[in-house]
């Protein structure tokens, strides 16, 4: 499962990627089939709000494992290197109506989980005895699949958004390892700003 | 055959031209220059790689050639390196040659040309080098994007200790750009308008995640990740060996990690058979063995990585390597008290060659018993001499028997021995006591030891057999583990037996033997030194038939219950060394040494005591004074135990401290205590002496003292001193005098108050009452009605009479208050002494007489007053006498009586008769009958009145009154 979340989906998202990069597209119409596999949960709401809450309380503490791992000059540098400065980052506006809000939310926690998905399969190479800082991201990452499945269940059942289309950040794949690092740094930058937002939000 | 002879000719006439002129091109410098010079970037390896071809070469044609290169950076005319590439060339063969960029390529545009010269041996000299061909450009740059900053080289392998150098290409010349390694600011060198060098030099592995460099200005920092790999060391202690014949195993030590996490390969190659596997471990490998019987085997293992091949070598006999697989299957079998079979299995080998097998036998964790045996398959030996009931452990490992090189790993099985019934009889020492001249036997035993139980102890057998009467036996069983009983015994002689039963039997006997009279027990008690080892000691044998001696004494110290102890002796001993465990310092110990004779009774020989190590008395006795003196007192301590001291007592120190400091009294010598204060000390040098008597003292002076004990080892802890104070000198004579005198005081006022009516009586009678006189049986006799006592009240005590004198009148003031008639010169003046009452403002009847204090100077004067009579004043005022002569008698009487301490003779009584009449009543009017007062009847100067008599009621006037009736100053004439 591992191996799936670490190497396949990241490779499924970059293909993926290669269609929509930097262009999300509109949500299905609301005519369109909607359709979940499972029931949705009546407590839809508060488990998004319990998750998002989860994924704010440990956000900065992943951010400060990871920085930490990499070494100088990323801890005494993290304005420069880890800023939060992701162009092409899903936006999320909080004054949106729940539906507006919801499609917002999904498209961003879908950027991060493949992102977070490249940044795991980077770092079980990068620092492969770094055991501490791979399981925080794999636990992270657990959880922004289940967020990402109650989203898209609230979206299904009560706003009838049975798709929305997503983007994802660049591959890491064939960057430098310095690039990795950076890159990484600064999409947990961002996820640790984003998830306040988010947390806040809902 | 004309026509081939003209053929022939004709075409060895065309052949020589060509052929001359071929030779003449050889002989000549080819015009051969390098064509379709292409360069190429392999940036991971910063690697310039340059392809390309030699025309003009025949078909077939080989010929050895020198390339030069020349590469430049930069700019064409920068060349920055120059060299020769040697190599044999055929026609259209692509060359191919690298040149390895200490700069990484990305930073800096390279150009290469070059020149070809042919060296072969068969073109003759001059040669001549061809013209150079067009500068190639080689620009990694054009891939990079537009990003203001970029460093290089990514993610470079580097070796622990060489030198690297990075690069960084700034696409914004003012910025000012700082590169670090790691956190280390490190100094370059600019190579163009916009790149710098970095040469860092001796680069050390950090960790295995790579090493940082990076650069940064005012925008986003850049950098690279170094990947340092320590040196690959070359493997240690590489040996292979064979378990079956079948596969080898080599291994070896890797040395140290290199740090990278790409591992270096291990490559096992075998020169005879030129077969090599590529290992799966870092530190083993496995080779199979082939069939065609090869026996010995040449390997070179090599190790690699990146940086560097290292690589050892070992010629490896198969025969001479065997290690066989551990044994299995070991089991004991037909196990008995004393033997048991082992059996077991063998892994095979080869063609069932043989093994030799090695059988440990272990008792306690040591080997006892060691066996080699040859073995196919199966093994099996019998080991015996075992003990019963013992537990073992049976090991077992092989080796291959043609030739040993190595023992299989071990294995092991335990068993445990059958019982046997105990071999030994029980150690059995006894303790006699006799209780109404009865003896009470307790039998103490130590338990077998474990060499002698052959199994587990059940239960103890205690036979009496009373000597006196044979038939009598009586058999006790005392239940394992107990190790003592109770016998009671009559007077008889009595042969104990003892014997241990386990399982399988019972041990034989032990014997000990009681008589029904105590021995003699009136033996000296000797001392003895305890040493190290323990308590040496020795006895001097009293009978040469003794069949041995046992020393006895309790562990533990006196006051705790005795776990009694015995050591037995042979018969020709005569010393031995105690030494006990449970021995300790500051104890004593007793010990009684027994002479056994024949017939197995024990008589007391000697009796020893003393102390593994002595130690300072732990405590100090409670020391009472006692028969205090004002020179003397005796300190006692006879309460405190010597026997029970952490020593032997050898005496006693007495501390003495007196206030006044002087020197020490004699025996005494001066001492000075832990604390630096002197003080006096005496020695006891007999232990049994617990009193001492303090002489030569001063009176009344403050002593302190203190009693310690002292022991071979020190004297015992330094307490608080005591204090004495010495009495006076004369406080017994003080004491002898005046407890009697209070002792008879106290009898006599207890006498005076048993005796107080008779004392009263003798010493102050009660004022006799008028009403109870005998005179009243007088006026009765009489019967005279008119004549009655005369009332007190009617009495005016507080008047003066004023005698009126031929030699002239005299007026008395007595008191504050005036009479009307003091005025009056020729008739008798009263003046009151005292307040009168209303009754008593006018002067009533006067009585006069002599005051009963009168002294006997005032009384010579001859005055004579009258006084009224007051209420108060005692009962003196009889009525109307019948005869003032008897009246004057009983008066005189009582009031000698009231008057106490004026003696009767002394006191001048002048008795006036009283001439107021108590019958009249009426108080206002003048007596009726006023006696003629005699000339002699004048007033005297009073000088002591008792209080009970005469005092007048306590106001201020008539304290007044009285003094200035007292005073005789005041006295007018």
């Amino acid at each position: 499962m591992k191996v799936l979340a670490a190497g396949v989906v990241p490779l499924l998202l970059v293909l993926h990627w290669k269609q929509g990069a930097g262009n999300p597209l509109p949500i299905t119409p609301v005519n369109a089939t909607c359709a979940t596999r499972h029931p949705c949960p009546s407590n839809l709401m508060n488990q998004i709000r319990n998750q998002l809450g989860q994924l704010n309380s440990s956000a900065n503490s992943l951010f400060i494992l990871y920085y930490t791992a990499q070494g100088e000059p990323f801890p005494n540098n993290l304005d420069k290197l880890c800023g939060p400065n992701v162009t092409d980052f899903p936006p999320f506006h909080a004054n949106g109506t729940e539906k507006a809000r919801l499609v917002e939310l999904y498209r961003i926690i879908a950027y991060l989980g493949a992102s977070l998905g490249n940044i795991t399969r980077d770092q079980k190479v990068l620092n492969p005895y770094a055991h501490g800082l791979h399981g925080r991201l794999s636990a992270t990452a657990d959880v922004l699949r289940g967020l990402l499945s109650n989203v898209l269940c609230r979206l299904c059942s009560k706003h009838h958004v049975g798709h929305v289309d997503v983007t994802y950040g660049p591959d890491t794949s064939g960057k430098d390892v310095f690039q990795k690092k950076k890159l990484g740094c600064q999409l947990l930058g961002k996820y640790k700003q984003v998830i306040a937002v988010l947390a806040q939000a809902f | 055959m004309a026509l081939f002879a003209v053929l022939q000719t004709t075409f060895l006439l065309a052949f020589l031209p060509l052929r001359t002129y071929q030779s003449e091109v050889l002989s000549e410098p080819l015009p051969l220059t390098p064509e379709s010079l292409s360069v190429s970037i392999n940036s991971a390896k910063q690697c310039l790689h340059l392809q390309w071809t030699v025309h003009n070469l025949d078909y077939h044609q080989e010929l050895k050639m020198v390339f030069e290169i020349q590469i430049s950076r930069f700019k064409a005319s920068d060349v920055i390196w120059t060299g020769n590439y040697s190599t044999t060339v055929t026609q259209n063969q692509v060359l191919h040659w690298s040149w390895e960029s200490e700069l990484p390529l990305e930073c800096a545009i390279h150009f290469v040309r070059m020149r070809t010269m042919v060296d072969d041996a068969r073109i003759p000299v001059p040669r001549f080098w061809s013209n150079w061909s067009s500068w190639e450009k080689a620009d990694a740059q054009n891939s990079l994007g537009d990003h203001p900053l970029y460093v290089f080289p990514k993610d470079k392998l580097v070796e622990e200790g060489s030198d690297v150098t990075t690069c960084y290409i700034s696409r914004n010349h003012q910025d000012n750009i700082s590169c670090y390694l790691e956190d280390v600011l490190t100094f370059g060198k600019q190579l163009d308008q916009s790149v710098w060098a970095f040469k860092l030099k001796n680069i050390s592995f950090l960790r295995k995640t790579g090493t940082n460099f990076y650069c940064q200005g005012q925008g986003v920092p850049e950098g690279v990740v170094l990947f340092v790999s320590k040196v690959l060391e070359e493997p240690k202690n590489f040996s292979c060996e064979t378990r079956d014949l079948k596969t080898l195993t080599c291994t070896w030590d890797p040395g140290d990690d290199t740090g990278l996490i790409q591992l270096p390969s291990y490559t096992l190659f075998e020169s005879f058979s030129r077969k090599k596997t590529l290992c799966k471990h870092r530190n083993r490998c496995d080779w199979q063995v082939t069939q065609d019987s090869q026996e010995m085997y040449n390997f070179t293992l090599v190790a690699e990585n990146y940086f560097r091949k290292r690589s050892v070598c070992i010629l490896f006999n198969l025969i001479h390597g065997v290690h066989p697989v551990a044994p299995y299957n070991l089991f004991p079998k037909n196990v008995s008290a004393t033997n048991a079979t082992m059996t077991w299995k063998v892994h095979s080998i080869g063609n069932n060659s043989a093994l030799l097998c090695q059988l440990q036998l272990l008792g306690e964790g040591k080997v006892i018993q060691q066996h080699n045996i040859s073995v196919r398959v199966n093994g099996e030996y019998l080991l015996s001499e075992l003990e019963p009931d013992t537990e073992y452990m049976a090991r077992v490992r092989c080796a291959y028997a043609d030739h040993f090189w190595k023992w299989s790993e071990l294995i092991s099985q335990n068993f445990t021995t059958a019982e046997a019934a105990p071999s030994e009889a029980p150690d059995v020492w006894r303790d006699v006591m006799f209780v109404s001249g009865y003896p009470m036997v307790t039998l103490f035993w130590k338990p077998l030891s474990k060499v002698h139980t052959h199994g587990k102890i059940l239960f103890y057998n205690v036979v009496v057999e009373n000597l006196d009467e044979p038939s009598s036996l009586e058999v006790l069983s005392v239940p394992a583990p107990a190790n003592s009983t109770k016998v009671t015994l009559n007077q008889s002689s009595y042969q104990i037996h003892v014997t241990a039963h386990n399982s399988v039997g019972p041990s034989p006997a032990s014997t000990v033997a009681i008589s029904g009279h105590p021995g003699n027990e009136n033996v000296e008690e000797g001392r003895i030194n305890g040493t190290e080892d323990g308590f040496p000691m020795s006895w001097k044998p009293q009978s040469r038939n003794a069949t041995g001696y046992v020393v006895e004494w309790c562990d533990g110290p006196q006051n705790l219950p005795c776990v009694l102890q015995w050591k037995n002796l042979g018969p020709t001993t005569t010393g031995t060394v105690i030494s006990s465990g449970a021995f300790r310092p500051g104890v004593r110990y007793n010990f009684r040494i027994y002479e056994i004779s024949t017939k197995r009774m024990a008589h007391l020989l000697e009796k020893k005591t003393g102390y593994l190590e002595e130690l300072a008395p732990s405590y100090n006795p409670q020391v009472v004074p006692n028969n205090l003196t004002s020179h003397s007192f005796t300190l006692s301590w006879k309460d405190y135990p010597t026997e029970s001291q952490t020593g032997f007592i050898q005496g006693y120190y007495v501390y003495l401290k007196s206030k006044a400091g002087e020197k020490c009294h004699r025996g005494f010598e001066k001492t000075v205590l832990p604390d630096n204060s002197v003080c006096c000390k005496y020695t006891i040098d007999n232990p049994d002496q617990k009193t001492f008597v303090m002489k030569d003292l001063q009176p009344e002076s403050v002593y302190e003292f203190f009693v310690t004990p002292y022991t071979s080892a020190g004297e015992g802890p330094m307490d608080d001193f005591r204090k004495v104070t010495t009495p006076d000198e004369y406080s017994h004579i003080l004491i002898h005098i005046i407890l009697p005198m209070i002792f008879c005081v106290l009898v006599i006022m207890i006498a005076c108050y048993l005796k107080s009516q008779w004392l009263k009586d003798k010493c102050y009678p009660d004022i006799p009452d008028p009403y109870k006189s005998s005179v009243l049986s007088l006026i009765k006799s009489k019967e005279n009605p008119h004549i009655t006592i005369m009332n007190v009240n009617d009495c005016v005590p507080d008047a003066i009479e004023v005698v009126n004198k031929p030699e002239g009148s005299k007026i008395q003031f007595t008191g504050t208050r005036k009479s009307p008639t003091e005025t009056k010169g020729t008739k008798p003046a009263y003046l009151d002494l005292l307040p009168t009452e209303k009754n008593y403002s006018g002067p009533g009847p006067c009585i006069c007489f002599e005051n009963f204090t009168y002294n006997q100077a005032a009384s010579d004067l001859g005055y004579c007053g009258h006084f009224p009579v007051t209420s108060q004043a005692p009962h003196c005022q009889l009525g109307p006498l019948t005869s003032p002569e008897n009246l004057l008698k009983t008066l005189e009487q009582n009031y000698m009586n009231s008057l106490g301490e004026i003696p009767a003779g002394e006191a001048n009584l002048n008795y006036v008769s009283q001439l107021a009449s108590p019958t009249s009543g009426d108080k206002e009017s003048p007596p009726t009958n006023p006696p003629e007062p005699a000339l002699c009847s004048e007033y005297k100067m009073q000088m002591a009145i008792p209080l009970g008599l005469a005092s007048p009621p306590p106001s201020e006037n008539s304290s007044l009154s009285s003094t200035t009736l007292l005073d005789p100053g005041e006295h007018y004439h």
